[in-house]
């Protein structure tokens, strides 16, 4: 008896503690490895619009995340296989990706020095890309942020609209937020009420592979 | 019509006209106007009251220092008229005026009332009678003040919004020296931001020049990065965090260095009259003239200082403003005397002003020789009264940063003394103010900023020394000021030291006579210093009065304390968003759907009942209930050594608790009070799940990662909490239920009592642990939270046939309480141990080892506690407040009800209590005193329902 209970591996489709706030904004879903996904707000090419000229956000909660537990011998965050992979202390580390470039038993604990313990649904997410996208964060979020501070490829734990939390600069505009599962209306709340401001709006997963191709 | 002819640097577009309106009557400005500068166009002279007196009062700095032109601008008060852009539409009004601004019933205050409104008269004449003080406080309310808000709005009226900027260097002040500091420093790689309170970067170049020059400046910042922020005010100082309010903006501005070229602030002079409407600052009637085109008078007397009210003379006189006189204090005036007197304009050497006679405004100023006689007095007519009485540096953020200042007697004020480290000055505000020192000093400042942030290189460093030789240069020729009397006429009529709060020159003796004889406390005893302007007009000259009344020099009465805000501040621009963190369970919106009463519990949003918790408390015993207890905290403790650790931070034994077993353990401080409780069930021999309550989930992983930090055990902590949703199913067919839905065999054979399973649950892989906390049969399943929904829907449906209802935290209250199940922080505090809370059976003093609170805990063993907790029911049906006090024969206080219900299954009221050891015994009674009345209760020992724990286990 050991940590089956914490598998995502049910044939129930899972759900991101912001769907709800997301269905109110327009969502179309889609079931994507067992989550209901975010797949548009009824109009891609205005969602891509805004990822480049103000700042979308996307919930992206359904991201599979790994906490690596003992000597990862990780120097600073890397990206292997699609995976981010997260030193946060020296006995560790978080990896996040979607569920396909998630590493095996084989990456993740070579000489058994580490141990695995699925968080997925321990940390809600969202993406936040754009160019106004670390203005946004900026109106709830202290962490430094500039590239001198954060370059791409940075993980920055902190406070994010006062709650626990942190931040992965995925690229120069675009930041994922990593939270807690509970406090995700929340945050979706804070995100919009900030990024709206800023014009921006909520994406979904089609604008952000659109960014990323 | 008071313009000017169209002149180069002019600020206003003569082609838009903007129509606007000023308490109900339609005035018209141009584009680029201010609020006041476009009602002094059109005539107006009187712009406010004054708080106290309600005296009138007019354009006095014209740049946003003073308070005499505070008006409310589309419902809003606090705006200052002279620096508030004008707007189409806009809808400006007077404040503190009744019936109207030009005649104001409370007027009666200055002309009759002032004997009789001395410091603090409200504290000594209507604190009597004392149950009158709410009326006269509500009456002095109405008739003092600086505006209205509405009482009721629907939300806010404007949003304000924080802004997280970081930065190498900060650079407060946008004249010449802070403009030269952000060029040098950003030229050197530096991240910089500008913010400059203004509508526009110049500083006194505005005045002097027209902003000559610096449009090309500021163009050459923004080009090379920096960024630039007007009607931008630096509040204050916070450990290197300075909040920059910037319209619906609060700049939370963190940098490496900070350069504050904050400038020098025009004083006034104190004389009878002093605040009639056009007695003017130098630099105002010149903003007035030069960047809106506005004559400021007809016939104007300017008393000086120092060269700067002789340049204002000549400006004023350039756009046709006649001078009547110039009084200079000083006995050799400077250079621009001589140009004054080619143009045919009177200088009187150690001359000053004595008093400003007129109605609603100047009309007459009266000059006399310092220290002369009354037959050498000099009355002459004017309609405008320009006044300069020297400078003092705005060093209030320097100081709140921990800078220091020292009188300076030359110069008749404070001047910096010693900055903190991470910290420069430039320009007027660091003595450096002349023009051949304000850009140097600022380029010096940018250099060093950003030398301390690591950047520049050798031709930089060589430029330092250079920089340093030429200010100290231009230092020595500083042209001579004179330090001019505390006040002049004060026996004519008030000298106002302080227009923010009515303070005069005789209010400070008198304050000094009631014996608040030092600076603060004088401050504190007549509000001088406290008003809108926060010190920037009164600080100086209060000062000087009370060194006059109390025989002290400047430096011995020193300066008050500098405290933020440095420019006053809607407090809404302090609040920010108004949205709250709230913790929700993944299952959160079904109990919306459900239509639950959902409510605050700890940082949780949790449903307290679905409508009716006595029903629902009723179905967890004939049917079943389900209720979400995600919000219990959930640490999995993990590695070779875990049960060790266990052992050491409860007082009960875990490492001989078997896999797939649950116990239940009490947490407890090395003092032995109880922190806080829940269950642990080992999941295999290196793995055990934790459970805490939901308000102690964070201080629990606190308190194992503090113990653990400390240790050199093989563990690994994580905290799950929000993770891992969790339900409670309980009731006499919650078996039948879970096994519809479970491949668990949940028979009590397979499956008892303190038993934990995994396996799947409608699908889902969850961990089923079966305890009762409620007092039936109950299984408490955890799961992934991204599953939530799709769990509870499962179990509800399968419940229907059996009468399922979900229920809330009162019905689950209800229901423990019939057990006697303590609830941590409800029915314990921070005295509460183990023992006196009827739990001496969880402490473990046999086990080997030490653990937290073993000392205590032995001690505790040794005694009898004072107080035991228990139960009790009510004889009369009265339930008694929790907090009720429990007395003794005497009526002396001897314990407290910590929990009391109703049980409908019961059909009493029912409670727990701390109350005397010797009484906690079954059947005693006690009285409960419970606001006022005396109440009587019957002690119980044992579980109101279900006491020897048949149910729970069948």
């Amino acid at each position: 008896m050991s940590l089956e209970f914490l598998t995502l591996d049910a044939p129930a489709v899972a759900r991101s503690p912001m769907e709800r706030q997301a269905r109110a904004a327009g969502a179309r879903f889609e079931v994507r490895d067992g989550w209901n996904v975010a797949v548009d707000y009824g109009a891609p090419e205005r969602e891509r619009e805004i990822c480049r000229t103000a700042a979308g956000w996307a919930d992206v909660s359904h991201l599979a995340k790994l906490e690596l537990q003992g000597d990862h011998g990780l120097a600073g965050v890397t990206r292997r296989g699609g995976a981010w992979w997260c030193p946060v202390s020296d006995r560790r580390a978080l990896v996040l990706g979607a569920r396909g470039s998630m590493p095996g038993p084989d990456e993740t604990e070579p000489e058994a020095r580490v141990h695995v313990v699925e968080v997925t649904s321990n940390f809600a997410a969202l993406t936040l890309i754009g160019p106004l996208a670390r203005e946004v964060v900026a109106r709830f979020c202290a962490l430094d942020l500039r590239p001198q501070a954060t370059p791409v490829g940075s993980l920055r734990p902190g406070s994010v609209a006062r709650q626990p939390g942190m931040v992965l600069r995925e690229g120069e505009h675009r930041f994922m937020l990593l939270f807690g599962w509970a406090i995700g209306e929340y945050m979706w709340t804070v995100v919009q009420d900030a990024a709206t401001h800023l014009g921006g709006g909520p994406v979904g997963q089609s604008a952000l592979e659109g960014a990323d191709a | 019509m008071s313009r000017l002819p169209e002149h180069p640097g002019e600020r206003i577009d003569r082609q838009k006209v903007i129509r606007f309106s000023f308490d109900g009557k339609t005035v018209e400005g141009f584009e680029g106007d201010t609020v006041g500068s476009a009602l002094y166009a059109a005539g107006r002279r009187t712009f406010s009251r004054s708080f106290k007196y309600h005296r009138r009062r007019g354009l006095m700095c014209c740049s946003g220092q003073c308070p005499n032109c505070i008006v409310a601008v589309d419902g809003a008060p606090g705006a200052r008229a002279c620096t508030e852009p004008l707007r189409e539409g806009m809808r400006v009004e007077h404040l503190n005026a009744r019936p109207g601004l030009e005649f104001d019933a409370m007027r009666a205050t200055d002309l009759v009332g002032g004997p009789f409104t001395p410091p603090g008269f409200y504290y000594k004449t209507f604190i009597r009678p004392r149950r009158l003080w709410p009326l006269y406080e509500k009456v002095l309310r109405h008739a003092a003040g600086l505006g209205r808000l509405p009482r009721q709005q629907p939300e806010r009226m404007w949003r304000t919004e924080y802004r997280r900027r970081h930065a190498d260097v900060l650079v407060v002040g946008g004249g010449v020296a802070g403009l030269e500091a952000a060029r040098a420093a950003s030229r050197l790689g530096a991240d910089v931001v500008l913010a400059e309170e203004g509508p526009e970067l110049g500083g006194r170049r505005l005045v002097d020049e027209a902003g000559e020059g610096i449009a090309a400046l500021a163009q050459d910042l923004r080009a090379g990065g920096v960024e630039v922020l007007t009607r931008a005010s630096a509040l204050g100082y916070f450990d290197g965090i300075v909040p920059v309010w910037q319209g619906d903006t609060l700049h939370q501005v963190r940098a490496r260095r900070h350069v504050f070229a904050t400038g020098g602030i025009e004083q006034p002079l104190l004389f009878a009259g002093n605040d009639l409407p056009g007695v003017m600052l130098s630099d105002g009637a010149r903003r007035l003239a030069s960047l809106y085109s506005v004559k400021p008078g007809s016939r104007a007397v300017v008393v000086t200082t120092s060269d700067r009210g002789l340049h204002a003379a000549l400006a004023l006189h350039e756009v046709g403003v006649e001078i009547a006189a110039v009084a200079d204090l000083r006995q050799l005036s400077g250079a621009p005397a001589q140009d004054l007197g080619e143009r045919g304009i009177r200088v009187l050497p150690r001359h000053t002003v004595v008093e400003a006679r007129g109605g609603k405004a100047v009309a007459q100023a009266v000059l006399a020789p310092v220290g002369g006689e009354e037959a050498d007095e000099r009355p002459l007519d004017c309609d405008l009264l320009v006044v300069s009485g020297g400078s003092a540096p705005a060093t209030s953020l320097l100081l709140q940063a921990g800078a220091r200042t020292a009188y300076d007697a030359a110069r008749g004020g404070f001047a910096l003394s010693e900055l903190p480290d991470g910290v420069q000055a430039a320009g007027e505000v660091a003595g450096a103010g002349e023009p051949d020192s304000v850009a140097p000093s600022g380029e010096l400042a940018g250099l060093e900023a950003a030398h301390a942030v690591g950047l520049g290189d050798e031709r930089s460093g060589a430029r330092v020394p250079e920089l340093r030789e030429a200010l100290a240069v231009a230092r020595a020729g500083r042209p001579a000021v004179a330090v001019p009397p505390p006040a002049s006429g004060a026996r004519r009529g008030k000298c106002f030291a302080c227009l923010c709060e009515d303070v005069t020159s005789k209010d400070i003796a008198y304050s000094v006579k009631e014996g608040y004889d030092s600076i603060e406390l004088c401050k504190r005893y007549t509000t001088v210093t406290m008003g809108p302007c926060q010190g920037r007009m009164c600080q100086l000259p209060s000062i000087a009065l009370m060194a006059q009344e109390t025989s002290q020099s400047l430096a011995d009465v020193g300066t008050t304390t500098a405290r933020p805000p440095w420019r006053s501040v809607p407090m809404g621009v302090l609040a920010g968003r108004p949205i709250d963190p709230a913790k929700r369970s993944a299952i959160h919106g079904r109990h919306r759907d459900l239509g639950a009463n959902v409510k605050w519990a700890g940082d949780w949003r949790r449903p307290y009942d679905y409508g009716d918790p006595q029903a629902e408390a009723l179905a967890v015993h004939h049917g079943a209930g389900l209720i979400d207890v995600s919000t219990l905290g959930k640490l999995l403790v993990r590695g070779a050594e875990a049960g060790a650790f266990l052992d050491r931070v409860y007082p009960n034994r875990f490492s001989d608790l078997r896999p797939r077993r649950i116990r239940y353990g009490v947490v407890s401080s090395d003092a032995g009070r109880i922190l806080d409780d829940g269950t642990i069930c080992r999941l295999d021999q290196e793995t055990f799940y934790v459970t805490t309550t939901s308000s102690g989930a964070g201080a629990i992983e606190e308190w194992f990662s503090w113990w653990l930090a400390d240790s050199d055990l093989e563990v690994r902590l994580t905290d799950l909490t929000q993770g891992v949703g969790a339900v409670n199913l309980a009731g006499p067919r919650a078996r039948e239920i879970i096994s519809a839905v479970t491949d668990v065999d949940c028979s009590n054979e397979a499956f008892p009592y303190l038993d934990a399973r995994q396996g799947r649950l409608a699908g889902v892989r969850c961990l089923i642990l079966r305890i009762g906390f409620v007092g039936e049969v109950g299984y408490e399943i955890h799961f992934p939270a991204a599953y939530g929904e799709h769990v509870w829907d499962a179990l509800l449906e399968a419940g229907r046939p059996y009468g399922i209802r979900p229920f809330g935290l009162e019905p689950q209250r209800i229901l423990r309480l019939q057990k006697l199940h303590v609830l941590v922080g409800q029915d314990t505090d921070s005295e509460s141990t183990p023992f006196g809370a009827a739990m001496p059976w969880i402490v473990k003093l046999d086990k080997d080892g030490d653990f937290i609170g073993r000392s205590a805990l032995e001690h505790y063993a040794r005694e009898t506690p004072a107080t035991s907790l228990v139960g009790f029911t009510m004889s009369d049906g009265h339930v008694p407040s929790e907090g009720a006090v429990v007395v003794d024969e005497r009526g002396t206080p001897a314990g407290q009800v910590t929990s009391s219900r109703y049980s409908p299954v019961l059909g009493r009221v029912i409670g727990m209590a701390w109350v005397p050891s010797a009484l906690a015994r079954d059947g005693v009674s006690i009285t409960i005193s419970d606001e006022g009345q005396k109440l009587t209760a019957e002690l119980r020992t044992r579980p109101f329902y279900d006491p020897d724990g048949e149910v729970l286990r069948s």
